[in-house]
Order: structure tokens, then sequence, then C-alpha cells
């Protein structure tokens, strides 16, 4: 929106150093975890607020990428993710469509049942799926993590899902069945490019909750062959914690693959949350 | 066209898989979570059925799960109260800058949200630190040593330092819905009151704030669940500590299942926790729905 | 319609298939390779996640010796820190799924249950007699007269302080309470933490707590005693003990927030010469010869005994010492045989006593003078000093000798104590509540 018209370079300054020292309050503990990162372990304990450091300790990420497996579970958490943010996106687009366009009796009560699961502590599901998962030989693998990932990133996918389809005319879709589209084609070439936006949200949503998740990794894993970065860390992080400098570097670089992901995207990003999140 | 949307086959095959998959990973645990709750069983060997007995001593003796869902309240207050205003108001504020910094801001209120929360939780552990912490330190160096606390290890501040933390995290997502809000207004409504004296402070609350409602309504619904459903920061800080004063209730059934070899017991507040969430979320729904903005 | 929407879901059914497959054939193709050789795969679950120093080094050490010597065994381990490692052993618990061979706590608190429900599998006396072992020191892995597992350390409390602060700041080495409360107040005045604590960690306050309660009563058994007649709170040693340690509190003989602080922040703080004492266990002796820490910690670090209370009726040689972490197998395993194998391994007299403390690793469950070389550190000195020197000892201690629950409303009631959330009567009366509720 264009209101510079009634909006003065004066209280526009003022603006800036409002948000200017907000966001440095906002991004200064991350500066500060970095820093440290690269001093001495026992620097930390000095008086000053941030140190530079003489010379960088860079040994700190060596023993963080080399002790913490980074590489492994790295690579874990990509599989277990992308997997899991695939399958929401594809069945919140399919179960969004079913809800909102197509018509059946059952159409709102299932809705709701699915709704409710925004509810559902992940906690109270963590024995008994253990035991389902143990009678399906399913334990200590991927899926015991995709499964209960897509099912708890499901219902605000659909919340959302459904939302914004119900935001799309109807126009294109009529003249599409008009002319003998099925509706998988439908879906796939009409739907699915208009809610674009939604997608993206959908995926940023998932993505961060899926990759963030550790108590379920850390109950359903047990070989360090599957496990996800989280909980590594989180046990990275105490079995190291004699040596700050060490933990913070191993802090840094899980922190990094989501940020860097984030800047490189970020015009996405932020449309795909807007958009979806307005019309959710 | 009708046949083709109301194919009971094609409907099916749409709704099948992720209902399936939701129902295997979530429904069938909830209901044997039902069950569990009716029985004494400690995790080990056979449960024994004892009807309501847990839910009874959950809600007429446990001091600790009532502040657990008091403080998840008082979380979810802080988000509308607190978060929701600042984050409302920085929105705004982004989006008159405009230009490059519109985008430059945006992207670094963001930052905090991308962070894994082990990340930002043991950060925080280490912030607050009294003897190394950045907190007490930035305190110091602005002569407001007096303000010095012990965060994390005092009973009065625990909860408050947990608080800030959700705040500081969450804060990202809540100003760019609210920033998405502002950028669907259309122009022509701030030009038509501009047109009727409306300036100021004033074209904000009478314009943005009412045409912001359904946006409004949507943060404060996540920003509710979410301080209900809080756990991980809560576990990775304090773990309720000291005693019960920040405890949570998911963190809370987790002691209970996996300290206390109280899994029956467990069970039952993970259903009382279900149907709180339930309750609040209801009640906000009926209060918002009795304001109704005019425009 | 339907032909070509069946067309386009089989294609959509395919797509959620594939994408399932290939993760699963990458998983799939990991384990082939894994399952070609013929080998015997042994499930290990470790509280030991750090494989390079302390007693996880010597866990791995022994672990790796084996598979030389048995080429066709295999053992995974699965290391985790102890407050997830208790929790994931209770899964494994709740759902019978025992690794092939687990550490336990020989705590009623924590194994009974265990060796109640018949989930670990008996190791025969004759298989260990010369194994060195005192009978005592097997008590809490014993359950109707057979033994279920065996322990790997002797645990015992003691005061680890930093000579170099004492020297520095002029302070006496506390051997009363008055002195360690005059002592706090000095490294107070000059910035240093006086005695570092993982109050997060909650054992760590119990045991504090009890080791004051012995020291004011100079009797072992008051504590269990009071708790199993359920008369606690009109208990005048049992308040007193509690008032010392709030009084400890309040001169700030802790560090700031050491009620947040977990088991690394705080040996950090002691490590980095930030505080003059520590009070931890006997585990702690591998500090001395930790290549992470600085020489001058090294140098500097001590130990001694937890001073006494004048006034009290308890010594300074009346310790708090149990026999805590050991290991057991699972009787339901498919390999309890090579299990049970890789056990008596392990522990056999040569191995987990032997190298653990000719390495400064561990404190043994099994006696260890005989091992000494004279190379020994000073901490390992002391450490063999003030065991060999006690008049009584505990034996497990107090909060873990009544059930699970009790366990963990005990501690969250002794931090409540030390937070000052609760007065020291209230803490006894809740003791005296709980001990109604959980004790038989």
């Amino acid at each position: 929106m264009a209101r510079e018209s009634s909006f003065n370079k004066k209280s526009r300054a003022v603006l800036l150093v409002v948000l200017g020292l907000f966001s440095i309050g906002q991004l200064f503990p991350l500066v500060w975890l970095i820093d440290f990162s690269l001093c001495k372990s026992g620097d930390v304990y000095g008086a000053n607020i941030l140190k530079i450091p003489n010379p960088p300790q860079f040994i700190n990420y060596y023993v963080a990428w080399k002790d913490g497996k980074i590489p492994q579970f790295f690579i874990n958490s990509v599989i277990v993710n992308v997997a899991s943010v695939l399958l929401v996106v594809l069945f919140s687009l399919m179960m969004g469509y079913a809800f909102v366009r197509m018509e059946w009796k059952w159409s709102n009560k299932v809705l709701t049942y699915v709704l409710l699961g925004l509810m559902i502590p992940i906690h109270a599901t963590l024995l008994p799926n253990f035991v389902i998962f143990r009678q399906l030989k399913m334990l200590d693998s991927y899926f015991a993590l995709i499964i209960p990932y897509v099912a708890f990133s499901l219902p605000q996918a659909v919340f959302l899902m459904t939302g914004f389809i119900g935001s799309i005319p109807r126009a294109l879709e009529e003249s599409a069945i008009i002319d003998g589209c099925g509706i998988f084609r439908i879906l796939f070439q009409i739907i699915l490019p208009l809610s674009k936006p939604a997608l993206v949200t959908i995926t940023v949503t998932t993505f961060l909750n899926t990759w963030n998740e550790f108590i379920m990794a850390a109950t359903y894993l047990t070989s360090d062959r599957f496990r996800t970065l989280p909980f590594s860390v989180y046990n990275f992080a105490g079995q190291y914690a004699s040596n700050y400098a060490v933990q913070f570097a191993v802090m840094t670089i899980v922190a990094l693959p989501s940020l860097i992901v984030y800047i490189a995207l970020n015009e996405q990003v932020t449309k795909g949350v807007t958009l979806g999140a307005v019309k959710g | 066209m009708h046949r083709v949307l109301s194919d009971k086959r094609t409907i099916l095959l749409l709704v099948l898989p992720g209902l399936l998959i939701y129902t295997f990973a979530i429904l069938f645990p909830i209901i044997l979570s039902v069950y569990l709750g009716m029985t004494d069983w400690s995790g080990i060997g056979r449960p024994n059925f004892i009807g309501l007995e847990n839910f009874k001593k959950i809600i007429f003796t446990d001091t600790t799960f009532w502040k657990s869902l008091r403080n998840a309240i008082l979380l979810a207050l802080a988000y509308v109260f607190v978060q929701h205003p600042i984050a409302l108001a920085f929105a705004i504020f982004i989006d008159k800058v405009g230009g490059r910094a519109e985008k430059i801001f945006r992207t670094i209120f963001f930052i905090p949200c991308v962070i894994p929360v082990v990340v930002t939780s043991r950060m925080w552990v280490s912030l607050y630190d009294p003897q190394y912490g950045l907190i007490n330190k930035i305190l110091d160096f602005l002569h407001l040593g007096f303000l010095k606390q012990q965060w994390l290890g005092d009973t009065k501040t625990a909860l408050i330092s947990v608080i800030i933390i959700c705040m500081w995290q969450g804060f990202g997502w809540a100003l760019l819905i609210y920033y998405a809000g502002l950028k669907g207004i259309p122009e022509e409504l701030y030009e038509a009151a501009r047109i009727d004296g409306a300036t100021g402070v004033k074209l904000y609350t009478k314009i943005t704030v009412p045409l912001l409602q359904p946006v409004i309504k949507v943060n404060f619904t996540i920003a509710i669940i979410y301080a209900l459903k809080q756990m991980e920061t809560v576990y990775l800080t304090t773990n309720g500590g000291p005693g019960d004063a920040s405890q949570f209730l998911a963190n809370y059934l987790y002691i209970r299942a996996f300290n206390s070899y109280q899994y029956g017991y467990a069970n039952a507040i993970s259903v009382l926790f279900v149907i709180a969430c339930l309750a609040v979320n209801v009640l906000f729904q009926k209060i918002f729905k009795s304001e109704n903005y005019e425009f | 319609m339907s032909k070509k929407a069946l067309k386009v879901v089989v294609s959509v059914m395919l797509i959620a298939a594939l994408i399932v497959s290939v993760f699963g054939l990458v998983q799939g193709n990991l384990t082939a390779s894994a399952s070609t050789q013929k080998t015997v795969k042994i499930k290990f679950l470790s509280n030991l996640p750090d494989r390079t120093s302390n007693q996880g080094k010597l866990e791995q050490m022994l672990i790796d010796s084996y598979m030389k010597a048995n080429p066709n065994v295999k053992i995974e381990v699965e290391a985790l820190q102890d407050e997830p490692y208790k929790q994931k052993f209770k899964v494994y618990v709740a759902t019978n799924q025992m690794p092939d061979i687990f550490m336990v706590w020989g705590q009623p608190s924590f194994f009974l249950p265990v060796m109640k429900a018949g989930y670990a599998a008996e190791i025969k006396l004759d298989q260990i007699k010369d194994y060195g072992f005192k009978t005592s020191s097997l008590k809490d892995f014993m359950y109707n007269g057979k033994l279920y597992g065996l322990p790997r350390n002797t645990d015992f409390m003691v005061l680890y302080y930093n000579k170099g602060l004492f020297n520095k700041y002029k302070v006496k080495v506390p051997t009363t309470f008055d002195e360690l409360l005059n002592a706090a107040k000095v490294f107070r005045k000059n910035g240093i933490a006086p005695i570092a604590i993982n109050g997060k960690d909650k054992w760590i306050l119990a045991i504090l707590y009890q080791e004051l309660v012995v020291k004011e009563s100079g009797d072992q058994k008051l504590i269990y005693d009071a708790i199993s007649k359920k008369s606690v709170a009109k208990n005048q040693i049992l308040l007193k003990a509690a008032k010392d340690l709030v009084n400890l509190v309040n001169v700030g003989g802790f560090q700031d927030a050491f009620v947040a602080a977990d088991y690394g922040a705080a040996n950090n703080l002691f490590a980095q010469e930030k505080a003059a004492m520590y009070y931890m266990g006997s585990w702690e002796v591998g500090m001395a010869a930790n290549p992470n820490f600085s020489e001058s910690f090294k140098k500097n670090v001590d130990a001694t005994y937890f001073p006494i209370i004048s006034g009290g009726k308890g010594k300074k040689t009346d310790i708090l010492a149990w026999h805590g972490g050991g290991y057991a197998v699972s009787a339901s395993s498919k390999v309890k045989n090579e299990a049970m194998k890789l056990l008596l391994y392990m522990m056999h007299p040569t191995r987990w006593a032997k190298i653990g403390w000719q390495q400064g690793l561990v404190v043994p469950g099994q006696n260890w003078e005989k091992f000494m070389t004279g190379k020994e550190t000073v901490l390992q000195k002391k450490l063999t000093q003030i065991f060999s020197s006690a008049t009584s000892v505990s034996g497990t201690v107090w909060q873990d000798a009544f059930t699970p629950n009790f366990k963990t409303e005990a501690e969250t009631l002794c931090q409540m104590l030390v937070a000052k959330a609760i007065t020291p009567e209230k803490f006894l009366a809740k003791i005296e509540e709980l001990a109604k509720l959980e004790v038989k």
C-alpha cells in the first residue's frame, strides 16, 4: 500500500529506529551464540557481552561435525522431512478438495473428526504407538517417524486447505467438468497450481514442525542409522555439557540448514505463509 | 456435473489415504489411551480396570495438574495480550516503512521461527544463566543490576522466563500473519476513512483492527492451541521446575508416564487434556462470535 | 468419468507408493547389507553417550575388545543421557521389549519392578563366585534370593574442592557445617560460587538432604525408618536437617540459579574454576584425568569428606555409599546366552575393575585396592581413603528405596524446599503424606 503521501520522512526514521532496535533484540541471542561458538569454552564466563574470537576456534566446529555425526543425522532428517511434507501436501490437497467441493453426506462430520486432531497432544500417543509400531515391525525405521508426522500435520494442513480451496472460484472447474475432465485432472491441473500459496504454507509449517520434533524420534528410533538431528543434538549437547563452545558450535550447525533454506526461499515462504494464513 | 462431484468411489479415494494414516496414528492410540486412563497400569504387567478413579484423583487432589493448566492459560493470555498486540503493531510498522526495509525486517523477525526449538531452548538456558548468561550481563551493562534475577532458578521468575522464550520464538509467525492480513485490506477503505476525517491511530483502531478480525481470530486460535500443547520448550529448559512452578500439561503427563511408572494415570491426564483443549477452544469461539464488528 | 478418474487415482496412489517405497528401499538395502553376514547381534542400551572419556570410554573399550575376540558378534550400542535414558528404558519396559543387555540402577525405585516382572535374566551366583563382589553390593540387584544384575561401580558422595581457590582466598577446607557456611560467605564476597550443584536434576538435592540427616543424627537408618513408619512430620532431626539445607541456600552456598542448573552446567562451573566446591559422587573420579579440562584445574582438584555438624551425632566417616549403576540381561532376549557371556566378560575383575581403575576412569564395584599401582591421581587416592575409612554406609539412598512415584514426588519436594516454595515443616508434612500413599 502506498501511504507515503500522509507519511513524512521523520516518522519513517522513527519507525526504522524502533524496528531496528527490536530486530536487534530478536537476533542478538543468535549472534551471541555464534560468537561464543568460535571462542574458547571458558571465554563465555568473561565479563564482556560479546568477545572477538582471537584467533577463531574453528576446531569447535570440527569436533562438533565429527563427534556429532552431523552428516548422517542431517540426511536422515532430510529423508524423513521430505517424505512427510510430500505426503502431507498430497493428502491435504486431496482431502481438502473432497471436503469442500465434493458432495457427500458425511463430509462435515469427517472434517470435524480430522480437525479434532489439532487438539491432540502427541504425548498421549507415544506409548500406544510404540506398541503398534512394534507389532508391525516398524520401529527403528523411517516409517516410524513419517507416519506419525504425517498424521499430526494433516489436521492443520486440511484446515488450511479447506479454507483456501473454498476461496477459489468454481467457474474454472465447472467448465472443466463440462469438458469432461475427471476429478483428478481437475485436482492436479487446476486446483494444484491455484493453491500453490496454501501448499507453500503447508510445506513450511509441516517442515518446521517435523524438523523440530524430537520426542517421537527419541522414542521410536533406537539406532543412529535413522536418528534425526534434533534429538541427536539434544543428546550430544548434554554429552558436551562441559564444553560450551562445542555445544554452541553444534547448535549453530543445526540451526544453519533451515536458516539457509529460509533466507534462500524467503519470498516464497513469506508469500505462502501470508496468503495461506489470510485465506485459511 | 453433480454426478462427478458426488461419485462415491472418487471421494473414497481422495479421503481414504489421509484418513487411514490419521486414524491409525492418532485415533487408535487415543482410544487405547481412554481405556488405559481407566486402569492403574504402571507400564509393567497387566492393567487393572479401576473406572474413573484416576480422573477423580486428578480433578480433586492433583494440584500440579491444575497448576499446569493454569500455566498454559497464562501462556495463552501472554500470547493474546502481549505478543499479539506487539506483533500487530510491528506488522503495521513494517507495512508503513515500505521499500527495502520492509522486506529486510519481515525476514529478520521470522528468523527465530526457523531455528529448531532444541537450539533455541538450550540457547536461552545459556542466556538466562546467572554465571555467564547474556541477560544479567546486559542488565549490568545498562546499570540495571538490581533487576538481575535467577530467572529459571527461582519459583517467582521461572514461568515468566519460559513464557518469554515462547513469545520470542513465535513472534515472527504472529507478525507475518498480521502483516498478510494488512496486505489484504483494500486501499480504498483507507481513502474513504481519510475523507471522513480519520487519521493516525484512529485510522487503525477504526479501520484496520475491525477489518483484520478474521485474521485475528485465526491467529488467536493458533496461539491458544500452541499454548495448551506447549511441551518442547519446557522440557528442554526447566522441565517444569522449580517444583512445579513452570509445569505444563504435556510435560507433566510425560513425567507421570515415564518417570513415575504411572501410565494409567498419565493417560487419564491426557484424556482430560484433550477435553480441556476442546473446552477452551469452544469457549473462545463463543466469546469471539459475540463481538460483532460492523463495517 | 470413472475410467479417467480411476487412471488418475491409480497414478496418485502409485506416486504415493513410490515416495514411500523409495525410502523403504533405501532402508531395506541398508538392512539387507547388514544381515548378509551370519552374525549374532546384541543390542546394548547404555546411559553413557560420551564414549571418549570416563565410564563410557571403558564400556566402549570392553565392547570393542569383546567384538575383536568374537568376530561373529556385533554389538549395537544405543547410548542416551540419563533423563532420556530413563524415559526410553520405560518405553522398553512397558512394551516388554528389553534390549539384550542394558544398564540399570540397582535401586528399588528403578530395578525392582523390572525384576518382579521377570524381564531380567537370572545370573547364577556360582558364575560370579570368583568375581570379588561383596554380597552387600549385590543386594539391590537381587529379588527373591535370585541375582538379576551386576553393579559396575561403588558410588559414594564426597565434597570435591578446588585447592587453588581455597588458597587464593585463604579459606580453610571446611570440616564442620559452620565452616562450610563461612567459606560460602567468603567465596560469595569474592564472586566465586561456593558449591556447584545440579539442582535441576533434583536427585542430588535429595541426596544432600540425606547427607545432612546422617550428619545430624549419626543414624543411617533414621530416614528410611521414619518413612516406613510414616512418622516424618514430627521428627526433629529431619526438621533440623531440612533447616540446615535451607540455611545453606540462604547464605548463598550454591551457585546462582542452581535450581535450574543441569549436570553439565554444574560440572562445568567447577571445572572452569568458577566454583570452589562441587558436591557429587565418586563417579566423577575421572575429572582429574579428563583431557577436556584445563591443567590448572586438574592440578587443583581435590576431594574431602562432607563436613560434620557441630551438635550433630554423625561422624565424617558416616558416608552415603551404594552400588548404583550396573548391567542386566533381558530374560526374553533371543541371544540371551551371548548377552550373558558379554556381561560376564565385561564385569570380570580383570576388565571393568582393573582396567577401569588403572586408567582412572571409575571406582569399581569390586574391591579395587589390589589393582593399585601407586600411580593413581590425587582424586583416586583421596576417594580410596575416604571409602576405606568409612564407619557406616547408607546403601541405596532414601528416595530410591521405595516406589518410582515416591522418587519423582520426593525429589520434586526437595527442589521446592531449596527453591523456598515450601517451608521445612511443610516439606516434611508432604513427605509424610507421600509415604502414606506410596509406602506399603
